[in-house]
């Protein structure tokens, strides 16, 4: 055979396990590989899985910091100074909120109601501290920018606990679980860094459609505040007469609304013929931001104190309660707010006004209230 | 501590994972190299090899420019935000970018038609190409 005929024969067979002392070593090798496998193929796992939170962790790190640093640029720009606010900064973020016991639930709204507006206080109180002479908007908009630093803080310090304690104790289930719902905390973490620029800006977010919409019923007409942080406008809207409620802009706020309509209709007693709250919903997915829907009962997010105060008075007096929902993503509640979500705000005029005309009569009293934070949305 | 107390906006990576594109590369360059010299020698071509070789150098090298630091999308990036301004009395609308001390409602320069002052409408941010995708 000829030495080109001879290598031709050989090439390409080194490769295949048909060669005897190459096959054997392969077999030999794959043997290995799965009794490896069947001992150490979790803690392979774990090893894995860890180096995919550790990556994700370095991001949330890096979110971190740099929301902690714009924060304290924002506050130095408003305020003018150069001091040093980074401790009081760090302090707040650290700031914790102890829920009330659930041991003894009666009277549990009213003292979870207090605690939170104690904590609310106390931060706008230190942003007022920090910079004097910030005007009420300033004083909102930086408050909310607190909130959302702290938010990713927290965020952070927790999956770095879960991560240390499933690296210490080896809990493939530990590591698991964080794993599986790393996805949702990154994209909460993200739309948070995404609140910082717009709340910085004073931009208004995709949480804001509900005031969006209360604001333009109320454009043109008086407006007076009825409870904390709630301006009310009477409105003349298809021979209606319309309590149309919102949060006090155009700074970053939410206000008290629960608070405002148990105070229209105690005054009214009872004597409003629907009470229809407009709201932003989380979208399902495959479901398209800006969508509208309707539905029964109270849409108010948060610590669920003003969504109670609704439904007590609402119960009492039998008024039926409608809401408008407009959907949105988790990344767009708090970023700015996108186009779709912006010009949903006429499909829900019409149907305020379809609800009014198929469920009340003319001259009756009726409450629409638009929740949300109002940042940069006036009336 | 996992990660360092001031982290950079860059992308990490790993040694573990350089030490990998490293070895893959050498042993696909020796081994095409080999290809090569028993085709000069014997004018056979060892087609497996070749291709395999080749394969394994053109996959080290994507992974190597995978890997080169760029930095890490973290949210802050700026989205471009426009504002409406309308006028009440007639049909005039413009839109521009959005500036800082803008908010809805706000009353701001004079119609050109009606000459009365305009308010912003609306401010909205238009969805990234990622958000598009969706």
């Amino acid at each position: 055979m000829s030495m080109k005929a001879e290598a031709l024969s050989t090439a390409g067979t080194s490769l295949s396990p048909g060669n005897d002392v190459i096959g054997l070593i392969l077999q030999i090798g794959w043997l290995g590989f799965f009794v490896f496998y069947m001992f150490y193929g979790q803690r392979l796992q774990i090893k894995i899985m860890l180096k995919e939170i550790e990556s994700s962790l370095y991001k949330l790190q890096l979110i971190k910091d740099k929301g902690r640093a714009l924060t304290i640029s924002t506050i130095k720009e408003v305020g003018k100074t150069d001091g040093d606010l980074e401790a009081r900064v760090d302090r707040l973020l650290e700031h914790l909120y102890i829920p009330p016991v659930e041991l003894d639930p009666s009277g549990i709204i009213r003292r979870l109601e207090h605690i939170v507006d104690i904590r609310d206080f106390r931060f706008k109180d230190e942003v007022k501290l920090m910079v004097p002479q910030a005007d009420e908007t300033q004083v909102n908009n930086l408050t909310n920018m607190i909130d959302a630093a702290l938010v990713l803080n927290q965020i952070y310090k927790i999956v770095k606990h879960f991560y240390l304690s499933g690296k210490k104790t080896s809990s493939f289930y530990i590591i698991m679980q964080l794993q599986m719902i790393l996805p949702d905390i990154m994209k909460e973490s993200e739309a948070y860094a995404n609140a910082l620029t717009a709340f910085k800006a004073g931009q208004p977010i995709g949480d804001g459609i509900g005031a969006l919409a209360a604001a333009k019923l109320m454009n043109g007409n008086e407006s007076h505040e009825i409870a904390r942080d709630i301006v009310m406008s009477e409105v003349q809207i298809e021979g209606r007469t319309a309590y149309v409620l919102k949060a006090k802009g155009p700074g970053g706020n939410v206000g008290k609304p629960g608070e405002a309509i148990k105070q229209i209709l105690e005054e009214k007693e009872g004597k409003i013929a629907r009470v229809i709250i407009i709201d932003a919903a989380q979208k399902l997915e495959g479901e398209k931001p800006g969508e509208v829907m309707e539905g029964t009962g109270v849409a108010i997010g948060g610590p669920e104190v003003d969504k109670f105060k609704v439904e007590e008075v609402a119960a009492k007096y039998k008024v039926p309660l409608n809401v408008i929902l407009i959907k949105e993503g988790v990344g767009d509640v708090v970023s700015a707010m996108r186009k779709e979500i912006s010009d949903s705000v006429d499909e829900v005029s019409v149907r305020v006004r379809r609800i009014l005309r198929e469920t009340t009569k003319e001259g009756d009293l009726v409450i629409i209230a638009g929740i949300g934070n109002t940042m940069g949305i006036a009336q | 501590m996992i990660v360092k107390e001031t982290a950079s906006a860059a992308k990490r990576v790993s040694y573990f994972f350089i030490a990998i594109i490293f070895v893959l590369f050498t042993l696909s360059f020796i081994s095409l190299f080999q290809a090569f010299e028993t085709y000069r020698k014997t004018g056979a071509t060892d087609y497996i090899t070749v291709t395999l070789s080749a394969s394994a150098i053109a996959l080290s090298s994507y992974l190597a420019i995978q890997a080169r630091q760029k930095p890490m999308k973290l949210g802050f990036e700026p989205l471009k935000v426009f504002t409406t301004v309308q006028c009440s009395n007639c049909d005039h609308k413009n839109t521009r970018e959005f500036q800082n001390g803008d908010f809805i409602l706000k009353k701001v320069e004079l119609c050109p038609k009606c000459n009365i002052p305009t308010f912003i409408s609306s401010i909205y941010r238009e969805a990234t190409a990622e958000e598009e995708k969706k």
